[in-house]
This record gives C-alpha cells, sequence and structure tokens, in this order.
C-alpha cells in the first residue's frame, strides 16, 4: 500500500506494516477523543517515523497515487479535532 | 473512522477538485503537462514569497537582538553611575525583548524546517513532471485508447495528489508566517510605544534615556569642571602630584 506523509513524500508499505500502523491510528482516535496533547504529538511522531523507517521510500519521478494520507508532522491536535467535527464524530 | 481515513478522505476531495479542473486528459495530454509546468511556476513563486517574509522576520530579530546588547551597555552605565535602580528597570525591560526574541526565534526555525521541506517537495514535483513528459510519450505511441486511460488516469491522480501536496503546504507555511508576522508587528508597536524599552535611541525621549544623559551630562560638567579648576589652579595643583616642580627647577 502506498501511503503519503503530507509535505514528506510517499511510502510503500506491506501488509503487516499496515496493520501496525492501523493500530497507532486507533489509540489516535482516542487521544483526539481526549484531547491529549502531548500525546498526541507523540503518537504523530511515532506514526510518521514508523512509515519513514519501515517503508519503502518512493522516488521523486515515480507518479503513484496513495491510498491513506497521513498528517503533516507539525500537524496539531486542534487541526486533526476540526477535521473530526466535521463529520460530527466529536461533540462538543 | 479512524484518524487516517478521515484525512485521507479530506485530502483525496482536494484532489479531486484539481482533477475536475483539468480538461479530459486523454485529449489533451499534453495542454495538462502545460498546465503542470505552469502550476510549477506558480509554486515557485510562492516559495520565494515565503522566503522573503521569513527573512523580514530574521531582520525583525537581528533588530531586537541589537536593541537588547544596547539595553545590556545602558543597565552598565546606570550601574557604574551608581544608580541601581535605572540598571534594573532596564533589566526588566530587556528581559521582555529576550523573551520576544526567543519566541521568534523558535518560529523562524520552524519556517525554516518548513521551507526546507517545500522546497524537497518542489523537487519532487519537478521530477514527477519531467516522468510525466517522458510517460505521456509513451503512452501516445504505444497503447490503445483504452489502455491509456487507465495509464493516463494514474499518471494525473498521481501528479495532482503531489501538487495538492505542495498546495496544501504553502498554505500552511504562508498561514504561519503570517502569524508571526502579526506577533512580530506587535513587537513593533511595543517597541515604538516605548513600553518594551527603546531605552537605547540617542535622544529617544524616554524616562530612561533622559535619566541616562542627565548621569552623563552631569558626570561630564564634573570633569571639566575639575579641569578647568586644574588649570586656574596649576600651582596648587601640582604641589599635589609627584614632584615635577624642584626636578624641573635644578635642570
Amino acid at each position: 500500500m502506498i501511503v503519503r506523509i503530507q509535505g514528506e513524500g510517499q511510502w510503500e508499505l506491506d501488509q503487516t506494516q499496515v496493520a501496525q500502523l492501523d493500530k497507532i491510528d486507533n489509540e489516535m482516535v482516542e487521544v483526539v477523543d481526549a484531547n491529549n496533547t502531548a500525546r498526541f504529538a507523540a503518537l504523530l511522531a511515532e506514526m510518521l517515523d514508523f512509515v519513514r523507517k519501515n517503508g519503502r521510500k518512493l522516488a521523486p519521478d515515480e507518479i503513484a497515487a496513495s491510498e491513506l494520507i497521513l498528517p503533516p508532522a507539525d500537524a496539531t491536535l486542534e487541526e486533526v479535532r476540526e477535521l473530526f467535527q466535521d463529520e460530527g464524530l466529536i461533540s462538543v | 473512522m479512524g484518524l487516517l481515513s478521515r484525512i485521507s478522505l479530506i485530502f483525496k476531495a482536494k484532489v479531486n477538485k484539481v482533477l475536475d479542473k483539468a480538461e479530459n486528459p486523454n485529449e489533451t495530454l499534453d495542454y495538462s503537462y502545460e498546465r503542470q509546468l505552469e502550476q510549477l511556476q506558480n509554486f515557485k513563486r510562492a516559495i520565494v514569497e515565503i522566503t522573503t517574509s521569513k527573512k523580514r522576520l530574521e531582520l525583525q530579530s537581528a533588530q531586537l537582538k541589537a536593541d537588547i546588547d544596547r539595553m545590556e551597555t545602558q543597565a552598565r552605565q546606570a550601574l557604574a553611575a551608581g544608580r541601581e535602580d535605572l540598571a534594573r528597570v532596564v533589566l526588566t525591560r530587556k528581559a521582555t525583548a529576550q523573551q520576544q526574541l526567543d519566541d521568534l526565534n523558535t518560529q523562524i526555525n520552524t519556517l525554516n524546517d518548513q521551507q526546507q521541506k517545500l522546497a524537497d517537495a518542489e523537487a519532487r514535483l519537478s521530477a514527477k513532471i519531467e516522468a510525466f513528459r517522458t510517460q505521456k510519450e509513451v503512452i501516445k505511441a504505444q497503447y490503445s485508447a483504452a489502455q491509456a486511460q487507465v495509464r493516463i488516469s494514474e499518471a494525473v491522480t498521481g501528479i495532482s495528489e503531489e501538487m495538492t501536496d505542495i498546495g496544501t503546504a504553502i498554505e500552511r507555511a504562508r498561514n504561519k508566517t503570517a502569524a508571526m508576522q502579526a506577533r512580530a508587528g506587535a513587537i513593533d508597536e511595543l517597541v515604538n510605544t516605548g513600553v518594551l524599552a527603546d531605552v537605547t535611541q540617542v535622544g529617544g525621549g524616554n524616562d530612561v534615556d533622559r535619566e541616562l544623559a542627565r548621569i552623563s551630562a552631569s558626570a561630564s560638567v564634573d570633569e571639566e569642571l575639575a579641569r578647568m579648576k586644574a588649570e586656574l589652579g596649576a600651582p596648587q595643583q601640582h604641589q599635589t602630584l609627584p614632584p615635577p616642580g624642584p626636578s624641573s627647577s635644578q635642570s
């Protein structure tokens, strides 16, 4: 699966790695729900590092569409919360 | 829904908007390529713009640093003149300015990172557009209409995704720069109104300035008085000094 880290580029992950990513993603939802800023930053860094370290980085001239888009490294919990509020998943 | 799925959906909606604007790519491979080049130029301009804004912030930071250095000198002057109270006022202002400076510098560092990432993103987009140029010739030459459609669609989507990404990154950098400039502007405002301490400019006219000027003026008056006294009462003065008188009269 090809994933993109916004602002950084694309990586290819295998199924096991995607499953790993999925785990972090689930915890991320809880963290955003609990408004835990510190944990959010740590988890985001962990998630992006996981992709950077384990994935195969696509060459600059490889043209491919990504299946999954990851937030940029400097994304804040507030920014992400706004995405969810649009959907009404978090009631405020 | 997971966080990533949500983010992906929103991002892909943006990509689709970019795609919708494109003409039917099968008919217009060359046109699509031309548009990509145009878009690349737009991005380049936007990145230069952000770099310029950053440089302005850096100038402001240098100015603030110079102000802080001058405050340091002033505090020493005040202390040398035995005016601890005045030194304390200057140092308090210096601390406030230092805090602002640290804040400004942290933000400039963030912007530096972002600038580097934008430069990398621009390089990626350039490489992809170049690859697209080659691919479109291959597609035109080798594939049937149906096959070509799939290939073209893949290539155009891939490029549009890259463009959406760099566009979003530029937007974020712009917002960040604007916020920083607003804050830097607020610092200027504080300096201008004397709240933050433009204690440094000659004739700047705030309280500390006047006080230091008064101290320095009175010191120079004292010196001049001493010099004049010395001239008038030269013999007396010489008697108190090591013995030039007798030795000179002997020779």
